[in-house]
């Protein structure tokens, strides 16, 4: 009954427009006025300790690293690696754009920043080779998807905060513990290299039987010069994954050292970016940090509320219940993610649903990493599915294409990603392989 | 009078903006510094045993010394500095936020309206997030003044911790003087801030290509 009031509140705060944290606090106070007896001094002091965690730091320290990272010049060297790559084979421009966006999503935690960083440059450049705009355009927003699978990612960090600290029971009544900033990025290689190649094949499908152009194969001195040139950037994925798996850095300490890193490389090695620009990046960084920081404060409250309502359990003890097993769960879990996702943006659902979804896939014994995974992938669809994509926005506003073409353009790939979705959901080891073999987990 | 209240507001603005740069800048750099002494501290630590061993008396001196210099400044600190300085960054962020129009909701009823009912439906949106953040500064504060009785500090730093909580009331309040602000603006001009997400990473658009806005 309570539950049907809270999601009633919410969902009718949601349609009027209100921004997704209003519209989460403002639920949390009607239900608490109305309804239970929360002390609300507890609800002030949550709004302080609901982002108190150094774990959650590195979202502000990534997103600064990425905006110097699509600043500075980097992913213009990247796609001059990929094209020297791929450059020869039948829709070579798409491929490389393929290659750009995977190369790009592992030095930035962002979608639609991957999107306007390589699409800037490769959907004009493809045009005038002579590409179809609504392929290019359609290449690089779904491509862009995977800068939220390819550690490191906003959103792996946004899930592990949301569930951390829940107190969550197993099939057989065993703590379970929520997964880790580490184990998720660890967890996120594997699927995301299968989904760049996934993508890229379905790119070179497309390409081969409409006979789209290819560029002239360049040499391997061209290629290594290319690769040279891109040095500086690629580091960064040394610094961040090496750093977090060797455990010289936590995730916080490693986006930390990153944005200073991206900082020295984008002023002081490639000069792209003026120092005089510093404040403008840092200001646009804090702004976006600040706007996520205060949905999860929001959110963190709506847990709250729903834990003491002991909602999550609730769901969980019903549909174990009703005989739901692993399959039939995560079958709903899809559905339900895609749905949300084509009105809100990432960060909300996960940080909305993950708190409500994570207690029953414990109790159902999936394991709280490949859950992730899972969320982490339905996302990505849902950066592409209308009317709410922000991949979609981004690449309509740098190729002029409307929204309804956009929304067309990216069909194929988005076809493809929902197998591999399928793929990800039933088959655990794609993303737990690599973690459990490093011994992570 | 009127000029008076433009300059200050245009000065409010810019303290706003230049608070939650320098507040960002400030905690990366903290933390970068803080493994850079964690990680220096061992490598001078090896250069002195390994000097020791290779028999290099200056080398061992100047490595005890730098050692030392470096040991110094104890950093054990950083960590809980970082979280109320991001802490600050984020609470002032948010109202910078609500100026800029980056604060999204599901936008999609609202979009599908016309006339009246879309201009009522969106200052009612805007004075139920002006609703919130005062009702929350309020309770913020009702807990800063609690937490000042109780003569409370934090962890490490023994800073008090009402000044730390201060963050909330403020933040919110100012909060609530963007959203009034925004809504007057809006009902008087029927213009918003709007956030373009493709501008999200302060990208320029690329000057001549088909992305140029």
């Amino acid at each position: 009954m309570t539950a049907a009031f809270i999601f009633l509140v919410l969902i009718a705060f949601l349609l009027v427009g209100m921004p997704v944290s209003i519209a989460l606090g403002l639920t949390v106070l009607t239900v608490l006025f109305f309804l239970t007896d929360v002390p609300l001094d507890a609800v002030a002091l949550k709004l302080f300790t609901g982002i108190e965690s150094f774990e959650l730091m590195c979202v502000p320290f990534f997103i600064l690293a990425g905006n110097f990272m699509t600043h500075g010049g980097v992913a213009k060297r990247m796609i001059r690696f990929a094209t020297a790559m791929t450059g020869h084979w039948p829709g070579g421009l798409g491929l490389a754009a393929v290659v750009a966006c995977a190369i790009f999503a592992a030095v930035s935690g962002s979608s639609p920043a991957t999107v306007v960083a390589i699409g800037s440059i490769m959907i004009p450049a493809m045009v005038s080779r002579g590409y179809p705009k609504s392929f290019g355009a359609g290449v690089v927003a779904s491509s862009g998807a995977l800068g939220i699978l390819i550690p490191p990612s906003i959103v792996m960090v946004l899930y592990s905060v949301a569930t951390a600290g829940m107190n969550v029971k197993g099939p057989n009544g065993e703590r379970v513990h929520a997964a880790s900033v580490d184990d998720l990025f660890m967890a996120g290689v594997i699927p995301g290299l299968v989904l760049a190649a996934l993508l890229g094949l379905t790119t070179f499908w497309i390409a081969w039987s409409r006979g789209y152009p290819k560029t002239e194969r360049q040499s391997w001195s061209e290629r290594l010069a290319a690769l040279a040139d891109c040095g500086w950037g690629l580091a960064l994925i040394v610094i961040v994954m090496g750093g977090i798996y060797g455990g010289i850095f936590t995730p916080t300490e490693a986006a930390a050292v990153s944005a200073v890193y991206a900082f020295i490389v984008a002023v002081y090695i490639y000069r792209d970016l003026p120092l005089s620009a510093v404040p403008r990046v840092l200001l646009a960084s804090a702004s976006m940090s600040a706007m996520l920081l205060y949905i999860i404060t929001n959110a963190v409250l709506f847990s709250f509320l729903l834990t003491h309502e002991q909602i999550p359990q609730a769901i969980a003890d019903w549909l174990v219940h009703q005989g739901f097993g692993k399959i039939a769960f995560l079958a709903v879990v899809n559905i339900v993610l895609l749905i949300a996702g084509c009105f809100m943006e990432p960060a909300s659902v996960t940080l909305i649903l993950a708190p409500i979804l994570f207690p029953v896939a414990a109790a159902l014994g999936i394991d709280p990493v490949h859950f992730g995974i899972i969320m982490v992938v339905n996302m990505e669809v849902g950066m592409l599915t209308p009317p709410v994509g922000l991949n979609l926005y981004v690449a309509s506003g740098i190729s002029r294409l409307g929204l309804t073409t956009m929304s067309r353009a990216v069909m194929p790939w988005l076809l493809t990603m929902l197998g591999f979705l399928m793929v990800v959901t039933y088959w655990p080891e794609l993303s737990l392989a690599l973690p459990r073999w490093l011994g992570m987990m | 009078m009127g000029e008076e209240r433009a300059k200050a507001a245009r000065i409010l603005d810019h303290l706003e903006e230049i608070i939650i740069a320098t507040l960002l800048a400030a905690a990366t750099l903290l933390i970068f510094v803080a493994v850079a002494q964690r990680y220096g501290l061992s490598g001078v630590a090896s250069v002195y045993r390994w000097s020791r061993v290779e028999d290099l008396p200056w080398l061992t001196s100047l490595a005890k010394s730098l050692f030392f210099a470096i040991a110094s400044v104890r950093l054990t600190w950083a960590q809980e500095l970082c979280i109320f300085m991001v802490v600050w960054m984020a609470k002032f962020g948010a109202a910078y936020g609500v100026r800029t129009g980056i604060h999204v909701g599901v936008d999609i009823l609202v979009e599908n309206l016309k006339g009246t009912s879309q201009r009522v439906l969106i200052v009612a949106g805007l004075l139920a997030g002006a609703l919130f953040t005062v009702i929350i500064g309020t309770l913020g504060a009702q807990l800063v003044w609690h937490i000042y009785d109780t003569g409370q500090t934090s962890a490490v730093l023994e800073l008090p911790m009402w000044l730390v909580y201060l963050a909330v009331p403020l933040g919110s309040y100012l909060m609530c003087y963007r959203f009034l602000e925004v809504a007057w603006h809006f009902w008087k001009t029927g213009e918003r801030p709007h956030h373009d997400p493709g501008a999200v990473e302060g990208i320029e658009p690329v000057a001549g290509s088909e992305g140029a806005r």
